[in-house]
Parts: structure tokens; sequence; C-alpha cells
């Protein structure tokens, strides 16, 4: 028994998921979701921004208070020592005892001791704080209205003295109190908005790239029709869904066109295959000899080669048209090739009675698939060949002009009138005028196929305007390299 | 070997004791203080005037009467007072 286990295993759920609800998808995990990441990137920055603000806050604010309070004490600090420069230290005492006599807002600390820090001579703390010692500028607390409070205070170094100078802090610990309480506060409505501004930013984002999402899966699903819509905000969102749309609609031409080419050869070729059929049946029936049956067996052996020959030439213009052969474009001289396509009609021109004339310089550089131009040119002279009268001319001419290169043939037929030339590039097309001549209609629109391939064109004109048998001028045109 | 400790032991001991005591208090919010500024004001000619005699007696009043902090406050206020409207 052959061994059952699949080759390609298909996750089930997956595939359940798809075949119950196409237009559904489950939302990513949420650490994995690009939506989530970018909520939590908005929270942080609001977040910095938010203790960015609360600094500067701070600074400006009790900051300020500190900056005042120092400005303050060291104007005090100044003053005194001047007062003890000009009258010595009782005079510094005084202006103590004057200054805390008219202190309304009870902030004011002084503290005038000797040297040995035994004898208090003014001021209104009862000691000498341990931190004087170390330092100038210091904070400690003191006992003011029965409460402990925080002073800032100044050690000023006077000979045979010690001064302390200092404010009472309350109302910077008031302030402090409130910022903190605001900042805690402050906090969580930051830590909501956060969240807030993160979610809704993550539903906006899903909301936006719904469209293309369900789009998506409706084509996954079999409804290629499908389009994205649009906000109509013209964003960059809009943007990706006009481009998808766009992609969508040239894949929708693409899809058509193969389905033209499908029913134009099941079309076209179901005659010649039905009449291969049908002559060898008859051969099978109605030959009389062996002789005979072997003159049937080559016919129908032309006829399959004529077949595939049909069938290789619209494989070749498919694969140009896919642009799959623009990866294999390679530096090379079009003259050569160009004289090569000559000498392969040379034969045939000459056994119609016709010329062929040959106009070419001494090189043309061009990039591009060899092989596939040579076949463009080796239809250009097919055709031109077929068309043109016996003792007639055909001319094949080649140059170089300012925007690129220039492939010229040019025949003495009938020509193309301008609405056949419309047509002319189309595959199986034929004119009306040329049904009677052999061929397929295809040889044009591979011309036309490679000429797009290299980025070029093909164009179609009268050889000699104005005449009875005006001709077909063909101008297969590339660009510069 | 004792006298190699003593002085550490010292330190210790008067930082013990510093703590013990508590932080610097501020000395002017007690009724000794009402004094002082009272006295103060006695030695002003412009405290006998308005606003500062009325604001003196209210601070006295209040000083007496245990609430020393808002009597030195009214008493301070007095004393600025005095202390602008002299010549």
């Amino acid at each position: 028994m052959p061994d059952n286990t699949p080759l390609l295993r298909v996750p089930p759920p997956l595939t359940a998921r798809r075949r119950a609800e196409p237009g559904k998808l489950a939302p990513p995990r949420l650490l994995k979701s690009a939506g989530f990441r970018f909520a939590v990137l908005f929270a942080a920055m609001f977040a910095s921004a938010a203790i960015a603000l609360v600094a500067v806050l701070w600074w400006a604010t009790a900051g300020a208070l500190d900056r005042q309070t120092d400005v303050a004490i060291r104007a005090d600090a100044v003053a005194l020592s001047e007062r003890w420069r000009e009258a010595g230290q009782n005079a510094v005492a005084e202006s103590i005892e004057e200054r805390l006599a008219v202190d309304v807002g009870n902030e004011a600390i002084y503290l005038l001791m000797d040297a040995s820090g035994s004898l208090r001579l003014a001021g209104n703390i009862d000691r000498w704080p341990p931190e004087a010692a170390e330092r100038a500028w210091f904070r400690t607390v003191v006992r003011h209205d029965g409460f402990e409070v925080e002073a800032r205070l100044h050690r000023v170094d006077l000979p045979g003295l010690r001064l302390l100078v200092g404010r009472d802090e309350t109302e910077r610990e008031m302030l402090r109190r409130l910022l903190t309480e605001g900042v805690i506060w402050a906090s969580g409505a930051v830590i909501l908005f956060a969240l807030l501004g993160a979610w809704l930013l993550r539903s906006v984002l899903q909301a936006r790239l719904r469209p293309a999402f369900r789009t998506a899966a409706a084509i996954g699903g079999g409804d290629l029709g499908s389009r994205v819509a649009l906000s109509g905000r013209e964003d960059e969102f809009d943007r990706l869904a006009q481009t998808m749309n766009a992609m969508l609609d040239h894949i929708g031409t693409l899809m058509v066109g193969v389905r033209g080419v499908s029913d134009a050869i099941a079309h076209d070729l179901r005659t010649p295959i039905a009449r291969a059929r049908a002559k060898l049946e008859d051969a099978v029936g109605a030959a009389r000899d062996e002789a005979a049956l072997r003159a049937a067996i080559e016919e129908g052996i032309a006829d399959l080669d004529n077949i595939s020959r049909i069938f290789r030439a619209l494989l070749r213009i498919a694969e140009a048209e896919a642009g799959a052969r623009r990866a294999a474009f390679a530096p090379f001289d079009l003259v050569p090739v160009l004289r090569d396509a000559a000498e392969l009609y040379e034969a045939s021109a000459e056994a119609r009675e016709q010329r062929l004339e040959v106009d070419l310089p001494q090189q043309l550089a061009m990039v591009g698939d060899r092989d596939l131009v040579l076949q463009a040119v080796a239809n250009l002279l097919d055709n031109a060949i077929k068309f043109t009268p016996p003792g007639g001319s055909v001319r094949l001419a080649a140059r170089q002009t300012a925007s690129g290169l220039v492939i010229a043939v040019s025949d003495d037929g009938p020509g193309l009138s301008p609405a056949d030339r419309a047509q002319a590039g189309e595959r199986f097309f034929r004119a009306d005028k040329a049904r009677a001549t052999p061929g397929s209609g295809l040889g044009l629109s591979l011309v036309v196929a490679v000429a797009h391939l290299h980025g070029g064109d093909l164009l179609l004109d009268d050889a000699r305007a104005g005449e009875a048998m005006p001709g077909l001028r063909a101008e297969l045109r590339f660009p510069l390299p | 070997m004792i006298g190699m400790f003593s002085a550490p032991l010292l330190v210790l001991a008067l930082g013990v004791a510093a703590t013990a005591e508590g932080p610097p208090r501020v000395t002017s919010e007690s009724t000794e203080y009402c004094a002082s500024l009272t006295a103060r004001l006695a030695g002003m000619p412009a405290a006998r005037r308005e606003p500062s005699r009325s604001l003196a007696a209210e601070g006295t009043r209040l000083c007496g009467s245990g609430h020393p902090q808002a009597g030195i406050a009214k008493l301070r206020r007095a004393v600025k007072a005095a202390k602008a409207e002299a010549p």
C-alpha cells in the first residue's frame, strides 16, 4: 500500500479558518503586533514629555524659590558683615535684633556667637548646628512654632565671631509637597492618557488597514474583482490602496489576455487540427495503395509541423510579453543580426524576383535579447516579401537617432489602412486583403511584444504616401541602452 | 588603653547628647520674646502713635492670653509701623 503521508502538510486550523470565514483574519498576537509597538512608542514619548514638563515646572517654581531665598540670605549676610566692619560686634548684635523685631513673615534665622562657640551674643536659635562646621551653605532641621521644619542656613566667617544667617523653608516644603502630590496625580492621568492614546492608535491603525486585509482575503478566496476601498483622505493608506488596486487591475488585464489567447488558440487552431485529422481519416478509408497512404501521412506530418510552428510562435510571444527574457539581456552589435536576417530572406526574395536592399551602418550597439530581435526582424521581412508583388523591392535599413535605434522595413505592397494598422499588432489578426496569403497572423504581434520587452515600439506607416500601392513601412524603435 | 578610647568616646557622648536634645530651636516665639519686643517698643517715640499703638496693645493682649505666636506677629507689625513713622 502506498504511504498515505501527504507530501505537503497544511496546518489544519489555517485551512479550516480560511474555508469557514474567507473575509475574517484573527488579529496578530499582542506583542508581535505593529500597532501595539506603535502604541508603546507613543506612550513612552508621552510619558517622557510629561516628565520633562514636570522637571521644567519644578525648576521654575521650587528652584526659583530656592534661588530667591539664597539671594536674600546672601544680601543679609553682606549687610551684616558691613555693619561689623563699620561698628564692630555690638553693632552687629543690635542689627540682628532689629531685623528680628520687624520680621513679620517670621522666616529669618540668625545666630551670633563668639569664636569659641560658648557665648551666645544675638539671634533666634538656641545652639550652633553641627552641619555649620562642615559647609558654609547647608540645610538643617529646626524646631519652629512647635514643628520640625527645614531651614536654609549660611555660615559667615568674621574674625573673633561666628555668624549664621538663614531662612525658614516651610513655604518651600509646602510647595514641594504640593508639587509632589500634583505629580503623583498627574502621573496617574499620564498613564491613563498614554494607555488610551495607545489603544486609540492601535485601533485606528487596524481600522485603516482592514480594507486592504479584507480585499486580499477576498481575492485569496477567489473573488478577483475585489478592490481595496479608499477612504478619500489621500494619505499613505490610500496610496497603498491605490497601488494595490492598480496592481490588481494589471493582473486582471493579464488574466483576460491569457484567457483571450487560450480562446484564440482554441478557435484558430481547431480548424487546422480538424482538417489535418479529416485528411488522415480520409486516407485511412479511401487510399488505394501504399504510396497514396504514404503521401497522406507525409501531408499530415506537414500539417502538424505547421500547427506546432504556430504554438511555438505563441509561446515566444507569451514569453516576450511576460518579460521573463529581460533578465537575459546582453549587449550586442545589431548590424550582424540584421545582415543575418537579410541573408535568410535573400533566397525567398530572389525566388519571387524581388530586390532586397540593405542600408546599414558599420555598427549599432544595443542591449537586449539577440534571438528575439532576429525573430522580430525576420517576421517583418517575411511580411514585406509576402505582400510585395513580383518585381518589387523590399528595403531593410537601420540607423541611430538621438532617442535610440530605428530598424525600418519597407515594401512595395498594398500597405495597411490606418484602421488595419491599429489592429495589426493583435494576435491572429489578418487584414481582409491578406486572407488569400498564407500566414497565422502572429508575426506582427511577436514584433510588437519584442519591441515592448525592450522598452521600445513598432510604428506602421505608408512607405510612399498618396500612391495607389503605398506599401508598408514598419519601424522598430528601440530606446538608448 | 582607656586613654586611647577616651577621645572618640567623648565625641560619641556629645553626639548622643546633641541628638537627644533634638534640632536647634527657634527662640523668637515665646512669651520672653514678647516682653523683649514690648521693651523695644517702649523705647520708640513713634510707637505711641497710630497704627503702632493699637497693634502693640493687641499684641500684648494676645501674648498675655496664651497666644505668643500671634502676639509676636502683631508686636512685630507695631515695630515696623513705628519705624516707618519715625522721622
